[in-house]
């Protein structure tokens, strides 16, 4: 009980510190730079009552949900894929490690150009920014598998989906989930640019209208929130990881 | 907790050994059934200004010589590096006082992993705000995108350090200041690299977003402007360029390690 207090307490302590210098800070500044915590708070409030805000998370939350689960179902059986297949891996490996190492934001101009301002491409940045990760682990993973595990399998005589199933997916799982978890980070970010830059919708509309009218308590309001929820998706992501990373050795 | 590793390493030591094995052919043959692909896809359903392989290999020299191309390079370059070493500089000092001491280390931890997990760009109308639509909001976004990445690392390593050499440096009575400059600052010394490989990428998604959101020029302003009057080919030219440099930080930043650091080796944790 003593011991859980002592370890909690600098938490508390140092979440109270932040809160009250975000307060006094806040209080002796022009309300147009910076507004306090309390006033922060009050805003969000003002924002979850007027409904603005449920309509706005749920509307990011579908395009979160559908780029990130479309670019974990194409990322991750891809990889597989590439990494039995070895000529088409070692063929496409260098292509995806340049793809992995290039700011997908710059893409966003002709992605906008191309196809609008529908849903459909904002669903493709969010792929964009979240399929690398989930695929390049993936390889990773695939191809760290020990060949004798496959050798052993191919003398009983399994069948390609067998092995896929029995040897290959498992062996692999841990790696996929720690590219899970850096595509949540990015699926996010993903999110947030398709918000700002393609059709203003949902959480990032909130920032923008809020910035363009000059109410920066509004401002502070979605980013506070937004901060959580990629804190709380982070979380989620190593939980995810390190469920799986048990087996990994 | 971090993207700490560099998973990559080990590749690149497999890469050099298989390139003797021949697959530079399959390599080549992937990237021109890719580009053929590409350029029938869009030949076939999309309008004439869409960039495709021809007309942005046809564009290339053009654009290389564009003196609002080259300086719309420089801009950008000089922004992240200058926002990098600041990041650098800053968030190397935290991140060894994070590591060592206990209580700057718990007040300081859940801020900095809270702004780490956030998605970067959202502080970009806030920092309009603050600094106006212009180059300083962009460095402050550059860094904001950088540091906390760098501090997270060298945060870890400067707690992995082993207990013994800091025994020794105490038992030859060293400062604590020379403590920290010459054992712990060399020990974290490769996981301020993975971290600053991290950084780099993240700071060069900071100034192409943060041109793109605050229409300051620049690389990221380039690729806009072009790609809004419909020269994808010019703009894409632009993105070939991101491209490498997002490459050539990775391998520079290996090259580094593996010269350097032939002894640290922390590939399959990422």
């Amino acid at each position: 009980m003593n011991s859980t207090i002592r370890r909690h307490a600098p938490f508390w302590l140092s979440l109270a510190a932040g809160i009250a210098s975000w307060e006094i800070v806040g209080r002796n500044t022009s309300q147009a730079f910076m507004v306090p915590f309390s006033e922060t708070v009050l805003r969000l409030w003002q924002l979850v009552r007027s409904g603005d805000f449920l309509t706005q998370l749920l509307d990011s939350a579908q395009l979160f949900m559908t780029g990130f689960v479309i670019a974990v179902a194409i990322g991750a059986p891809l990889g597989l894929l590439l990494a039995r297949v070895r000529t088409l891996r070692v063929g496409v490996e260098p292509y995806i490690m340049i793809l992995y190492a290039t700011p997908m934001v710059a893409l966003i101009p002709f992605i906008l150009s191309i196809m609008g301002f529908g849903f459909a491409p904002k669903v493709l940045v969010v792929f964009l920014f979240a399929v690398f990760p989930v695929l390049y682990n993936t390889i990773e993973g695939a191809r760290s598998i020990r060949p004798e595990l496959i050798e052993v399998a191919r003398s009983f005589r399994s069948r390609e989906w067998a092995l896929w199933r029995e040897v290959m997916l498992p062996y692999t799982l841990p790696f996929i989930m720690t590219g899970v978890r850096q595509a949540i980070g990015r699926a996010l970010v993903g999110m947030v640019a398709a918000e700002f830059f393609l059709s203003s919708t949902g959480l990032g509309q909130l920032i923008m209208g809020a910035s363009q009218n000059f109410d920066t308590g509004g401002v502070f309001a979605s980013i506070f929130v937004i901060g959580l929820i990629g804190v709380g998706l982070m979380r989620v992501g190593l939980m995810i990881e390190h469920h799986f990373a048990r087996w990994r050795q | 907790m971090s993207e700490t590793a560099i998973p990559a390493l080990a590749s690149t030591a497999r890469t050099t050994r298989t390139i003797a094995h021949g697959t530079l052919v399959p390599r080549l043959l992937a990237g021109l059934t890719i580009a053929l692909a590409w350029e029938i896809v869009v030949r076939a359903f999309a309008p004439a200004y869409v960039a495709k392989p021809t007309t942005v290999l046809t564009a290339i020299p053009r654009v290389v010589v564009d003196p609002a191309f080259l300086d719309a390079t420089a801009i950008t370059l000089t922004a992240v590096a200058e926002g990098l070493a600041a990041a650098l500089v800053a968030g190397t000092a935290i991140g060894l006082m994070m590591g060592r001491s206990l209580v700057i280390e718990r007040i300081l931890r859940h801020y900095i992993n809270g702004f780490y997990a956030m998605p970067m760009i959202i502080v970009l109308p806030l920092f309009s705000l603050w600094f106006g639509y212009s180059g300083a909001a962009r460095i402050a976004t550059i860094i904001f995108a950088a540091i906390f990445s760098i501090i997270v690392n060298v945060a870890d390593g400067a707690r992995s350090v082993p207990r013994e050499y800091l025994e020794v440096a105490r038992s030859f009575r060293s400062t604590p200041m020379r403590v920290m400059t010459d054992i712990v600052l060399p020990a974290a010394t490769p996981y301020l690299l993975a971290g600053f490989r991290l950084a780099a990428g993240r700071a060069l998604i900071g100034a192409v977003v943060s041109e793109f959101f605050l229409s300051v020029g620049g690389l990221g302003y380039f690729i806009l402007y072009n790609s809004r009057s419909y020269h994808h080919n010019e703009a894409f030219v632009g993105v070939l360029l991101l491209a490498a440099f997002g490459v050539g930080f990775e391998v520079l930043v290996q090259e580094a390690t593996r010269r350097f650091m032939p002894w640290y080796r922390r590939d399959e944790k990422s």
